[in-house]
C-alpha cells in the first residue's frame, strides 16, 4: 500500500501549509521591527575579558630580591581596568622588543588570583647568565614603562577533578614562582588542596621568595616548605638534591601528586627519582621544560647539521621575509630576530600557538617538546619555538593582534 | 602591512569555511581563506593535554555513509578530494532514563534499518507497522529534500505534489505532531526522541523534516568519526585547499568588510586590507551585519529578520572531556554513546535546560575508544560528556567563581554515569578540561558561544529557509554561509550549506557579480 500519512484532518490543507512556508517566514519577518541588529552578547564579553587577545600592561612596582638575583615586575593594566583572573600556576608571555627581536617570554605569574582581582598581576624573573631575555629585562624594564603579554595560559595548575588532595610540589631555582602563587591562592580560599613544597636552592642567601613563604606558612597550614641547599649545609635544611629518598621523607599521607618545575638541569635529575616512585602517570605533572640548550646532545639529531646556518622564508599574510636560521636554535628565534611578530606563548612545543606550515625544508623536533597533534605532523605542520631547521626553509606562520 | 587580492576571499575556516574555500578553488578562483584562531575547522579540531589529543566537538557524523552508499558529506568529500580515515559507528545510541510513564528506560539501538526496527519491536511489542510506516516516510522525506536542495529554490510544485506528497502534508509539522499522526505508542516516541538533543530543539517545536532528514541518515547509514579527531578533517580540507592553489591565513581577524558602493570589494584585517570580488562569511548573520559592514548598508529586511529571530542562538555547549588512565573495557564501558536524559518528555527537559544547571539533569556520555582504538594512547581511554549551557548561567557568572561552576557540571555528570551506568570514572583521571559556553565563544566567535547558528523555529525551520534562498542574502558580493544558514546546524549541514552557498556565490560572479 503506498504511504499516505496525513496529520491534520485533510491531507491538502497540510501541502498547503507546507506550500506557503515560505510566505509564513516572509510575513513573520516583515512583521518585525527593523531594530539595530544585536551582535554584542554577555557571554562574548566575558569570555574575552577572562582571555583576551593580549593584554596592555604597565610596571607599576618593582620589587628586587637581592642575593637571589631576581626581580619582581608588578603590572597593572595601561587602562586601569581589571586583569583577567587566572587558575595559579599559569603564566603570562610578555612581548618584548629586545635589540632590534621581537621576542616572547613566558613567566610564571607569581602573584595570586586575588591580586587580578584588584588590578595587579606579577611575574618574578630570575638573573640568567649568559642568556638573552632576562638579564635585559633585569636591567632595562623600569616602573612606569609599557609591556604586552598575552593573558594568563598554561595547564600547570591544580585540578580537584584531576589531582589528590595532597600536592607534594619540587621546585628548583625559579622554578618556584607557580607555587607561589598556588600558596597564596590557598592562603586566600581560592584553591583547597593541602601544598608541600621541596625547594631547591643553592644556598641560603640566594633562597627565592624566604620571607613570602615564611609569611603564607606561619598563618597557613595547609601550605608546608622544605628549602634544600645544593651548596651549603644548614641546620633546618636539607642539604643536596631532590632524590626519590627526599621526596619518600616528605611525602603527604595517602595518595598525592607531584608537580615539578625548574631548570632543564634539575628535570634531567629530578625525573628519573620520580620514576623509582613508581607513581601513575596521571599523579606526576611538570610545568613546561623550555627547549634544550643543546639540541646536539638530542637522540636522532643529525651529527652534520651542528654549527650550519640556513636560508629561511618566513610568510606572513601576503608579506614574505628571508632569515638566517642557525641550527643550533629554534627555528622561532630566527623569526623573532628578523623583527617578524610571529605567535608564541610557552616556547615548549606544548601550547602549539605558534604553529605554522612548513611549506619546504628538513627539521627536527626533540621528543620532550612533541606537542603536535596528530595530524599536524602527518601534513607538516611545526611549532617553531621547539622545532630547529635541518635545512632551507620557507615557513608560512600566522598573525598576532598585539 | 602588503596589501592582498583575491577573486574569493572565505572568512573564517569552520566547516562551511572550508567546503564553501575548496568549492571556490575547483571553480577556478583565486582564493584565499583566512581563520581568526591559529588552526582550521572552528569547532572542527582538536586539544592536546599531556600525552593525549582530545576531540572537542564532533558526535558521530550521520550523513557520511558507507563507500557503496554514500551520503551527502561523503559525496562532498569525493568532489573536493579530501581523504579521512573514518570509522563507523557500530550501534546508533543507548539511552538510560525513563519513560513518559516513569518506567525505567534502558535500550541499546543498532544501526540500520531492519535491525532499528526489529529492535524497537523488541522494547515496546507492537510497534513495528508504525515505526515502519515512519520510515518509509523518512526515506521519502530524504528524497523530497535531496529535489529542493539540488532546485536552489526553485522547486516544481508540481514534481513535490506527486513524487514528495507525504512530505508535504508533513513537512510543516514539528516531530511531535507528526507521531501522533501515525500513532506511534508513547514508548516508541520516547525512544525516537532521543536524538532531538542533536538539533537542540524539543520534539514538540523541531521540524519533522529536519528530523526526519538526520535520523534516518543516523539510522540507516550508520554513523563515523574521524580516527585522529576532526581536526583530521579540517586539516585535510586544508591541505586539498593549498594543494589546488587556495591560500590559507590564520589568526587573519577580520574587523570589517569593505565596500564599494553597495558591493563588497574587500576586507580588512590584522594582516592588512584584503581586496576581492566576493566574500564568503562563515560568520553568524547577526555579527555579519550587526558589526561588520557599515551602518547605512544594512539592509531593513535584515534588521527585521533579526528582530524577529529575538536573538535565539541555538544550542550553547558545555562539554567536559576525561583521559583516563585505564582502557574502556576496564573501566566497564562497553558503548560509544549513552544519552543520559532527564525526563522523557524533551519540551519539560527544554526548560529545564534553559532554566540553567540547578535544573539540568540532561547529559550524553561518549567514549571515542568504542568505535575507535586509536582515540588515545594504549592503555587508556578518552570519554566525555556534552550537555547544554543556558544563558541563564553564564550571562552573570563572575570570573572567579567560573571554575568552580564548571568543576560543578563535571562532578555532575561522574556522578550521573556512576549512578545510572555503574561507570566510575574517579581516580582515573589523568587529564580533564571543561568547555562552556565561555570557551566556545572565546574559540569561535559566535554569538553567546552558540555551536548552532540561529535555533531554528516554526516559522523559521530548515526548509522554509531552503524556499527563500533567493532573499535572504540581500548583500551584494557576500554572503554568510556559518550554521545559521539554510540547511540548518551540524557539521553535516555545515559543509553542504558552504558547498551550496559557495555555488551561489560563484553563479553571481558568473553573471557578472550583479547580486
Amino acid at each position: 500500500m503506498a504511504l499516505n500519512v496525513k496529520v491534520g484532518l485533510f491531507g491538502p490543507f497540510d501541502m498547503l501549509k507546507f506550500k506557503n512556508m515560505a510566505k509564513t517566514r516572509e510575513k513573520t519577518i516583515q512583521a518585525a521591527p527593523a531594530n539595530e541588529i544585536v551582535a554584542e552578547y554577555a557571554i562574548n564579553r566575558n569570555a574575552k575579558a577572562l582571555h583576551p587577545d593580549f593584554l596592555p600592561l604597565v610596571v607599576e612596582n618593582i620589587i628586587d630580591h637581592g642575593n637571589a638575583c631576581a626581580k619582581t615586575f608588578v603590572f597593572k593594566k595601561a587602562d586601569g581596568g581589571a586583569l583577567p583572573y587566572f587558575r595559579a600556576g599559569q603564566y603570562l608571555s610578555l612581548k618584548l622588543d629586545l635589540d632590534g627581536s621581537k621576542v616572547s617570554r613566558p613567566y610564571s605569574i607569581s602573584s595570586g588570583p586575588k591580586d587580578a582581582l584588584e588590578g595587579r598581576i606579577a611575574v618574578s624573573v630570575r638573573a640568567n647568565p649568559g642568556g638573552f631575555a632576562a638579564d635585559r629585562i633585569l636591567s632595562g624594564l623600569k616602573v612606569g614603562d609599557a609591556v604586552t603579554a598575552s593573558a594568563p595560559e598554561g595547564n600547570f595548575y591544580y585540578d580537584e577533578l584531576r589531582d589528590a588532595k595532597s600536592v607534594l610540589a619540587l621546585a628548583g631555582g625559579s622554578g618556584i614562582t607557580p607555587f607561589l602563587s598556588m600558596a597564596r591562592a590557598i592562603r586566600d580560599g581560592i584553591e583547597d588542596f593541602s601544598l608541600t613544597i621541596l625547594f631547591g636552592s643553592r644556598m641560603r642567601e640566594t633562597v627565592l621568595f624566604a620571607d613570602e613563604f615564611e609569611k603564607i606558612t606561619a598563618s597557613c597550614p595547609k601550605v608546608k616548605v622544605v628549602h634544600i641547599l645544593s651548596d651549603e649545609e644548614a641546620e633546618g635544611y636539607e642539604h643536596g638534591f631532590i632524590t626519590a629518598e627526599l621526596i619518600r621523607k616528605y611525602a603527604p599521607e595517602g595518595e598525592y601528586s607531584i608537580f615539578l618545575c625548574g631548570p632543564e638541569a634539575m628535570y634531567r635529575f629530578v625525573m628519573p627519582e620520580i620514576e623509582k616512585l613508581g607513581l601513575p602517570r596521571r599523579l606526576v605533572r611538570r610545568e613546561m621544560l623550555g627547549v634544550t640548550k643543546n639540541v646536539a646532545a638530542q637522540p636522532g639529531y643529525p651529527a652534520d647539521c651542528a654549527g650550519k646556518v640556513f636560508h629561511g622564508t618566513v610568510r606572513q599574510g601576503a608579506a614574505e621575509y628571508a632569515v638566517d636560521v642557525r641550527a643550533d636554535e629554534p627555528i622561532l628565534v630566527a623569526i623573532e630576530r628578523a623583527g617578524i611578530k610571529a605567535p608564541s606563548r610557552c616556547r615548549s612545543g606544548e601550547c602549539g600557538w605558534c604553529r605554522s606550515k612548513l611549506v619546504s625544508g628538513e627539521v627536527y623536533c626533540p621528543a620532550e617538546n612533541e606537542g603536535r597533534r596528530h595530524s599536524d605532523k602527518v601534513n607538516g605542520y611545526i611549532h617553531p619555538c621547539s622545532t630547529f631547521a635541518l635545512s632551507d626553509i620557507v615557513l608560512e606562520v600566522p598573525g598576532e593582534f598585539y | 602591512m602588503a596589501n592582498a587580492k583575491y577573486d574569493i576571499v572565505v572568512v573564517g575556516a569552520g566547516n562551511a569555511g572550508l567546503s564553501a574555500a575548496l568549492q571556490s578553488v575547483l571553480a577556478g578562483k583565486k582564493t584565499l581563506l583566512i581563520e581568526q584562531h591559529n588552526l582550521p575547522g572552528g569547532c572542527a579540531t582538536s586539544f592536546r593535554r599531556g600525552r593525549f589529543e582530545i576531540e572537542p566537538s564532533l558526535h558521530e557524523l550521520c550523513d557520511l555513509g558507507p563507500v557503496d552508499d554514500p551520503g551527502d558529506v561523503r559525496t562532498i568529500m569525493d568532489q573536493y578530494g579530501v581523504k579521512v580515515e573514518w570509522r563507523r559507528i557500530d550501534d546508533c545510541f543507548r539511552v538510560i532514563g525513563k519513560y513518559s510513564d516513569g518506567s525505567p528506560m534502558d535500550v541499546t539501538m543498532p544501526s540500520g534499518v531492519k535491525p532499528f526496527i526489529e529492535k524497537m519491536e523488541e522494547y515496546v511489542p507492537g510497534c513495528r507497522p508504525q515505526v515502519t510506516k515512519l520510515f518509509d516516510l523518512f526515506q521519502e522525506v530524504l528524497d523530497g529534500i535531496a529535489y529542493i536542495t539540488a532546485s536552489s529554490g526553485h522547486a516544481d510544485s508540481n514534481v513535490l505534489k506527486e513524487k514528495y506528497p507525504n512530505m508535504l502534508r508533513t513537512g510543516a509539522y514539528p516531530t511531535k505532531k507528526v507521531f501522533d499522526a501515525l500513532k506511534l505508542p508513547q514508548r516508541a516516541q520516547d525512544i525516537l526522541a532521543t536524538y532531538w538533543s542533536y538539533l537542540g530543539v524539543d520534539m514538540e517545536h523541531l521540524a519533522f523534516i529536519h528530523y526526519a532528514a538526520m535520523v534516518h541518515k543516523y539510522i540507516s547509514r550508520s554513523a563515523y568519526i574521524p580516527t585522529y579527531t576532526s581536526h583530521e578533517i579540517s586539516n585535510a580540507m586544508v591541505e586539498r585547499f593549498r594543494e589546488l592553489g587556495g591560500d590559507v591565513w590564520y589568526n587573519c581577524r577580520a574587523e570589517k568588510f569593505l565596500f564599494d558602493g553597495d558591493r563588497c570589494c574587500g576586507v580588512q584585517t590584522n594582516l592588512g586590507t584584503i581586496e576581492c570580488d566576493y566574500a564568503l562569511a562563515n560568520i553568524n548573520a547577526d555579527i555579519l551585519y550587526g558589526r561588520m559592514i557599515p551602518k547605512e548598508l544594512i539592509p531593513e529586511r535584515q534588521k527585521k529578520l533579526s528582530t524577529a529571530r529575538k536573538q535565539k542562538y541555538g544550542a550553547r555547549m558545555i562539554t567536559a572531556y576525561f583521559c583516563l588512565d585505564k582502557t574502556a573495557e576496564e573501566l566497564g564501558i562497553k558503548d560509544y554513546s549513552i544519552f543520559l536524559p532527564g525526563t522523557a518528555d524533551s519540551a519539560t527537559e527544554y526548560k529545564n535546560i534553559m532554566n540553567g544547571m540547578a535544573t539540568n539533569d540532561y547529559s550524553i556520555f561518549l567514549c571515542y575508544n568504542v568505535a575507535n582504538p586509536k582515540a588515545s594512547p594504549e592503555g587508556t581511554c578518552i570519554c566525555s560528556f556534552t550537555t547544554f549551557g543556558s544563558p541563564a548561567d553564564w550571562n552573570d557568572l563572575k570570573p572567579e567563581e567560573y571554575v568552580k561552576f564548571k568543576t560543578g557540571v563535571a562532578k555532575k555528570f561522574l556522578a550521573s554515569i556512576k549512578e545510572k551506568a555503574g561507570i566510575d570514572l574517579s581516580g582515573h583521571i589523568e587529564e580533564v578540561s571543561v568547555a562552556s559556553p565561555w570557551t566556545f565563544s572565546r574559540y569561535l566567535g559566535t554569538p553567546e558561544g552558540s555551536v548552532y547558528g540561529h535555533e531554528t523555529t516554526d516559522w523559521d525551520s530548515m526548509m522554509a529557509r531552503m524556499m527563500m534562498l533567493s532573499a535572504d542574502y540581500p548583500v551584494k558580493g557576500l554572503r554568510p554561509i556559518g550554521a545559521d544558514g539554510p540547511r540548518g546546524d551540524g557539521y553535516s549541514a555545515s559543509y553542504i550549506c558552504g558547498q551550496l552557498i559557495a555555488k551561489l556565490a560563484l553563479k553571481d560572479l558568473a553573471e557578472g557579480g550583479t547580486k
